[in-house]
């Protein structure tokens, strides 16, 4: 085990690697910028190619041209960069090419601050492409250590379902320097939980069999397997057909091979204080979790029965965890309140569910532990900064 | 030339996509076999070729004819999966795109500009067919001047990408394609010998092939959906490069050739790598 004090960026480069990518194209933005410089440095060293793009949309598209080739390939962005991508993300989940792609989330809409964290993207990474009739895989890491091993794990569940796999970071934990162990061999690996699964080549006929079933291989071209892809509703052999049984049948692949296959990554996420029946559940991901933690063993400290649930799978949504009636409270880097609705969406009826925002920076613990007391003591929750005058 | 349809075929086509579902008299088949017919000439196997195509009737049409791989791409992004392709497969396999002139000229040509700089080893085969035309036929960026078209009512006004001085060949010799050429779709042998040279080319090729659209263009523009009509209009508005007369749209031939004069991209990205892999620098 090699340790160092590096940032996400370089966490993320050292996790493709082990997983076995070798081929990264992006295009510079901030704050994915360093990764596709750590890339650029390393994967020559290791025999992979780097490929700057003209933009995000070729880079995502160059990345399902290395894959249908046979090779891992990943591809990393910020916000403005990732809407660049719809166009490809579209193709990739049709296609069911394995791909890893690598969201920094900062400040939008737009380019909106450039150099602070932001979660304005959560359903984005739900739908990142038009036309429905899929499901998406997104995990998000909170910790430089936990994006090398998100990294891995998106590269693994990527070959087994046969699609593009999200990670949703945001610029503190991409930016920030951590304490970070890279395993040197197979066996640190295991021991760190860290699994990879190889590229296969699928020898058809049967390119785009109408099943919910795993580990059927990609379509990947030049073995002369025969093997055809394309942007229209595939047959089973995979040409293009305009017709709505057989577009009903490719749309049932696309959404059940991932809802019935959720024990692979369902229990990637991590419980605080959760087996006394909290009085109030505190919902986050990403950066915030970190400060949502301290506030939760904080507030325990102070009596209060608040538990923190911190998610890593976050989509598709793990409803599972959100049988329980009691009080939610959604922590999020974003005003408009994003994870908050499908919290609502998924808790049982009449469930108390608040949002807390802020975005740009991270909520501070005493103003967590002031919203968890007042929601215990069945108060509003003061939104400072909500009304103009308060600035 | 010796009639060798069927052979050719049977050989590399499959027989689910051929014929065609394209409009009764189009000329994209004329186009599609002169590329099949070159691939033959050059004595390639299926094995040998990884097909790609874009959208559109162009694309749509020719997707999955061939016997072997092959994919279809996103409207305009053929050429960047093309170079991700071009990286991840062996030198000698080959790539051959056929696809739209909406598609490469439009949409798609800041990829097709990379994929020209980076001299990637690919032959793209542009089927023009005026405009876009599976869209019902509105105008594109080498419709010729003052045509009629469905968004062009009053005739092409605007400079486009044929217009006097302008031409899209330039651009892309500008940026470093290495094998350039035009032809229209009832050139025949002669166009036969080109796209043969655009493959052997060790780098990226293109060849524009205006073609025949009788049910748009041809309706629309020439009043008629006669097939004759279109043909002969397009045919007398062609004439090989050194014979053009006043009403030249279409100078046929070769255009610009410096094959194999420098690296292919494939072949350069890995001798890099490898180098760098093996001495830590460049
Ligand atoms: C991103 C996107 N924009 C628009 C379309 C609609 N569209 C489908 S076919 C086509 C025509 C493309 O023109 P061209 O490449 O010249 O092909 P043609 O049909 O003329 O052969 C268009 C615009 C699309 N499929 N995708
Ligand atoms: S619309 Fe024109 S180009 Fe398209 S298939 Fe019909 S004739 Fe051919
Ligand atoms: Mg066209």
């Amino acid at each position: 085990m090699k340790r160092f004090l590096e940032t996400g960026n370089f966490a993320i480069t050292e996790g493709a690697i082990l997983a076995g990518c070798r081929f990264f194209s992006g295009y510079p933005i901030t704050p994915a910028t360093e990764l596709a410089e750590a890339m650029s440095l390393r994967l020559p060293q290791v025999g992979g190619f780097y490929l700057q793009a003209e933009d995000e949309c070729a880079a995502m598209h160059m990345c399902i041209g290395a894959s249908l080739g046979g090779m891992k390939a990943m591809t990393a962005t910020s916000g403005p960069g990732f809407i660049l991508y719809a166009d490809p993300y579209g193709w990739a989940l049709g296609c069911e090419t394995p791909l890893v792609v690598l969201n920094s989330g900062r400040v939008g809409p737009v380019s909106g601050i450039t150099g602070a964290p932001g979660q304005g993207e959560f359903y984005l990474m739900r739908y990142p492409t038009q036309g429905g009739n899929f499901e998406t895989i997104c995990l998000a890491p909170s910790t430089a250590q936990e994006c090398m091993a998100m990294t891995v794990e998106a590269f693994y569940l990527s070959e087994r379902f046969r699609m593009p796999v999200s990670v949703l970071a945001d610029q503190l934990i991409t930016d920030g320097f951590e304490d970070i162990s890279v395993p040197e061999n197979d066996d640190e690996m295991k021991e760190m939980g860290l699994r990879v699964w190889p590229r296969k080549v699928c020898q058809g006929p049967e390119f785009y069999p109408y099943t919910d079933e795993l580990d059927i291989p990609p379509v990947v071209l030049g073995h002369n397997t025969g093997g055809i892809c394309s942007d229209w509703t595939p047959t089973v052999e995979g040409y293009d057909i305009e017709e709505v049984e057989a577009h009903h049948k490719h749309a049932y692949r696309l959404i059940y091979k991932v809802r019935n296959n959720r024990h692979l990554f369902n229990h990637l996420y991590e419980k605080k204080f959760m087996d006394d029946d909290p009085d109030l559940v505190v919902v986050s991901y990403g950066t915030p979790s970190r400060v949502v933690n301290t506030a939760v063993i904080k507030a325990r400290e102070k009596g209060l029965k608040v538990g923190s649930l911190r998610l890593i799978n976050l989509w598709p949504f793990p409803d599972e965890h959100f049988t329980r009636k009691t009080k939610y409270l959604s922590v999020e880097l974003n005003w408009d309140g994003e994870l908050v609705r499908e919290v609502q969406r998924a808790t049982p009826k009449d469930s108390e569910v608040h949002f807390l925002g802020t975005c740009g920076d991270l909520p501070t613990t005493p103003d967590l532990i002031e919203a968890f007391e007042n929601l215990l003591k069945n108060e509003p929750l003061s939104r400072k900064g909500w009304v103009l005058e308060e600035w | 030339m010796e009639y060798r349809s069927s052979r050719i075929t049977s050989k590399y086509l499959r027989s689910r996509k051929i014929p065609s579902t394209a409009c009764s008299g189009c000329g994209l088949g004329m186009n599609h076999k002169i590329v099949v017919q070159a691939v033959d000439e050059l004595g390639l196997e299926v094995a040998d070729i990884v097909w790609g195509t874009s959208i559109g009737c162009a694309g749509r049409q020719t997707f999955a004819t061939w016997k072997g791989d092959g994919f279809a791409g996103t409207h305009g992004r053929a050429y960047a999966i093309a170079r991700g392709l071009r990286i991840a497969l062996p030198p000698e396999k080959k790539i051959i795109l056929t696809v739209g002139d909406g598609d490469a000229f439009g949409i798609g040509l800041m990829h097709l500009i990379h994929a020209a700089r980076s001299n990637a080893d690919m032959t793209v085969i542009v089927n023009d067919n005026l405009g876009y035309q599976s869209t019902g036929g509105q105008y594109g960026w080498t419709t010729p001047q003052g045509s009629h078209t469905d968004s062009s009512p009053y005739g092409m006004f605007e400079h486009n990408l044929m217009s006097e001085g302008m031409d899209v060949l330039e651009i892309l010799k500008g940026a470093g394609a290495t094998f350039l050429a035009r032809h229209v779709a009832m050139d025949g042998a002669r166009a036969v010998e080109t796209v043969k040279r655009g493959i052997l080319n060790r780098g990226f090729s293109l060849i524009h092939m205006p073609y025949p659209c009788p049910t748009n263009f041809g309706s629309r523009e020439l009043g008629s959906r006669n097939q004759v009509n279109i043909y002969r209009w397009i045919e007398e508005q062609a004439a090989p490069l050194g014979q053009e007369k006043e009403n030249t749209v279409w100078a046929t031939g070769i255009w610009h050739d410096a094959s194999n004069s420098r690296p292919e991209f494939h072949e350069m990205v890995h001798d890099t790598v490898e180098k760098i892999r093996r001495t830590g620098t460049l």
